[in-house]
């Protein structure tokens, strides 16, 4: 079809439509009228004076090293002495100050390991589970401990940056496998299975969040035998996951909703059998048709695992205000929050930026 | 299965079938034999049945009454018997029903990859004789939605010659096309009916019917009304059903 158009254009000799420049647009668009031009003005000025707030507070009147901090008290900016004496609370936690290396090292490993996973040439059910069961054995031999002369470090020391991130990854590792379950259950063809998923999804759907980890966290020690319990973490982050498959198989039902039927009756006249009708022809269809939302929920169970200080666990916010409750960093609890908003917003949007990019790889042939 | 040839087991065997949607009877006591390389044009106003005829025979229709048997084999809830049945009858849509994900020798490889176990090198080989067959050999690389309807049909219809099959149906090919694209597929259904292929179609493209059909059946309301070889048909319809809708179609 393509080169059909080309080749019809070429014949009739039609031009390209007149090149918009950038200046151009730049007037048409602000300064096409006089209120216009003054419209512009004001917003430019009052944009300019923020701006001129924000870098003044942030860089240029701030105070950067620990051993400035006296001076903060006189000081208009901001104080980030309280990140340089306080960063490894806060990406750390409780966890012992020697082992810290191990602690970075885990991190680098996970984020390492999502990141391979966002490459297509992952994409295949044996390459991410082998990349998976590697790169989050490593995390958790090196948070954890105990072989090859680690200490081992119990994970109600683990704590901040790690702490995020490993329930993030862990939820994440749990959840996703999870929720193409549910999704494919609740569309089986056996009704009793169809209801009994459909009905597992809608009642931890029905729960807030923060029931679910209380439950996991306070509850379940008294329904399971002593063997199935294991740490308190495990069984917060198994409900989180829970949580997270329910909403994510919502989204990749959504996505197999829209599939044509006759991309399954295609299958099966080529004589597919169904595992190979899931895996090759509607699930990869469903990833594309429900991107957006997949991506949006990573993002808010990036942002939820916050939740978890509730029950008791120091992720990388409830580490932030242990860092500044001492003495004489509490009035400079801004500086923390940025701080920390900024690790957030790397991660977050890194994660949104990789879902737009994946959209426009993928509409590749979608017409 | 080419033992069946010689022992002229029909290609297709219908007896007695009826097959309800809810309380509407949408086939009723069809009876029909295909014998091997027969090629069968099926017409007949929308709503006779004549797709869910043929999407029987692959059984992506379960019929409630009555035998069908394919190859010898008979169509019943035996997941074995529809798997090997299912080899053995390809299948052309309407709507094409390509895999956008994938390119087009992809959608071509992927059941000889993961059906007839072929390795890549045996599966693309493969494939792409038989998209030279439907001269698109050149479009290998592109993904369905960058080709016109008629490049996507010739692709459904290579994919579906992939797996070698002895039966091919139609439902309705060009029913989607462009009108300057409908001849580009009729060709290469032409050429598979000349080199003997078992071929089941539910067209209305007369001229092709006329051409290459051994029989053309006209169905309506789930029956089969009536069937003739196509001079006959087209000259000398004896019901006045079959009349009445080749007014229809063929006076404009």
């Amino acid at each position: 079809m393509r080169s059909g158009i080309k080749s019809l254009n070429t014949a009739s000799n039609t031009s390209a439509p007149p090149d918009a420049s950038l200046s151009h647009r730049i007037k048409r668009n602000l300064f096409d009228t006089p209120f216009d031009s003054l419209l512009t003005g004001v917003c430019g000025l009052v944009l300019a004076y923020l701006l001129y707030q924000i870098v003044d507070w942030a860089f240029l009147s701030s105070i950067w090293t620990a051993e400035q901090e006296p001076l903060c008290r006189d000081a208009s900016g901001a104080c980030w002495s309280v990140i340089d004496a306080r960063h490894r609370i806060i990406l750390f936690g409780l966890f012992p100050f020697e082992e810290h290396w191990r602690s970075t090292l885990a991190c680098v490993v996970m984020i390492g390991t999502i990141v391979a996973s966002c490459f297509p040439w992952f994409w295949t059910g044996k390459k991410l589970s082998v990349l998976w069961l590697c790169g989050f054995g490593t995390f958790y031999l090196l948070m954890h401990g105990g072989l090859f002369g680690l200490s081992v470090i119990t994970p109600e020391k683990w704590g901040g940056l790690a702490l995020t991130i490993f329930i993030f990854a862990a939820v994440s590792l749990i959840g996703m496998p999870l929720s193409i379950l549910l999704a494919l259950g609740r569309r089986s063809k056996l009704p009793i299975i169809a209801r009994m998923v459909g009905l597992f999804i809608d009642f931890f759907r029905s729960l807030p969040l923060l029931t679910i980890l209380f439950a996991a966290a306070v509850i379940t020690p008294f329904l399971l035998p002593g063997w199935l319990q294991g740490d308190k973490l495990y069984r917060v982050i198994v409900g989180f996951a829970i949580f997270f498959a329910c909403y994510q198989a919502e989204n990749i039902r959504a996505g197999l909703q829209a599939i044509p039927a006759g991309q399954d009756e295609a299958g099966l006249t080529l004589g597919l059998n169904y595992r190979q009708r899931v895996s090759r022809i509607q699930l990869p269809q469903a990833f594309r048709n429900s991107l957006p939302s997949i991506v949006n929920q990573f993002v808010i169970t990036f942002k939820e695992t916050s939740i978890v200080t509730i029950v008791g666990f120091f992720e990388i916010l409830a580490s932030g205000q242990a860092a500044y409750g001492t003495g004489q960093w509490t009035q400079h609890y801004i500086e923390v929050y940025v701080f920390i908003a900024a690790i957030y917003f790397v991660f977050v949007f890194s994660l949104s930026r990789y879902g737009a990019y994946l959209e426009k790889k993928l509409r590749v042939g979608h017409d | 299965m080419t033992d069946n040839k010689a022992d002229n087991v029909p290609a297709v065997s219908m007896s007695g079938v009826n097959k309800w949607f809810g309380d509407f009877q949408v086939l009723k006591n069809i009876e029909l034999n295909v014998s091997v390389g027969e090629k069968i044009v099926i017409c007949g106003p929308s709503g006779s049945g004549k797709s869910t005829l043929i999407r029987c025979v692959c059984k992506l229709e379960d019929h409630q009454q009555g035998e069908i048997s394919v190859l010898g084999t008979e169509l019943n809830d035996d997941v074995a018997n529809i798997d090997e049945i299912r080899r053995e009858v390809g299948m052309v849509f309407q709507q094409f029903n390509l895999f956008p994900h994938m390119t087009v020798l992809e959608n071509c490889t992927l059941a000889l990859n993961l059906v007839r176990k072929k390795n890549r090198k045996e599966a693309e080989d493969i494939a792409m004789s038989l998209l030279e067959k439907v001269h698109i050999p050149d479009q290998a690389k592109k993904y369905p939605g960058e080709l016109s309807g008629g490049q996507q049909q010739r692709v459904a219809i290579a994919r579906s010659l992939c797996m070698n099959p002895e039966i091919m149906l139609f439902d309705e090919p060009t029913s989607a096309l462009d009108p300057e694209m409908i001849s580009e597929v009729l060709d290469v259904m032409v050429s598979l009916a000349e080199e003997g292929m078992t071929m089941l179609c539910v067209t209305h493209e007369m001229g092709f019917a006329r051409r290459v059909a051994d029989r053309v059946i006209f169905m309506d309301q789930g029956e089969i009304v009536e069937q003739n070889d196509p001079i006959s048909f087209f000259d000398n319809p004896a019901n006045e059903r079959t009349k009445l809708f080749l007014s229809q179609i063929l006076h404009h």
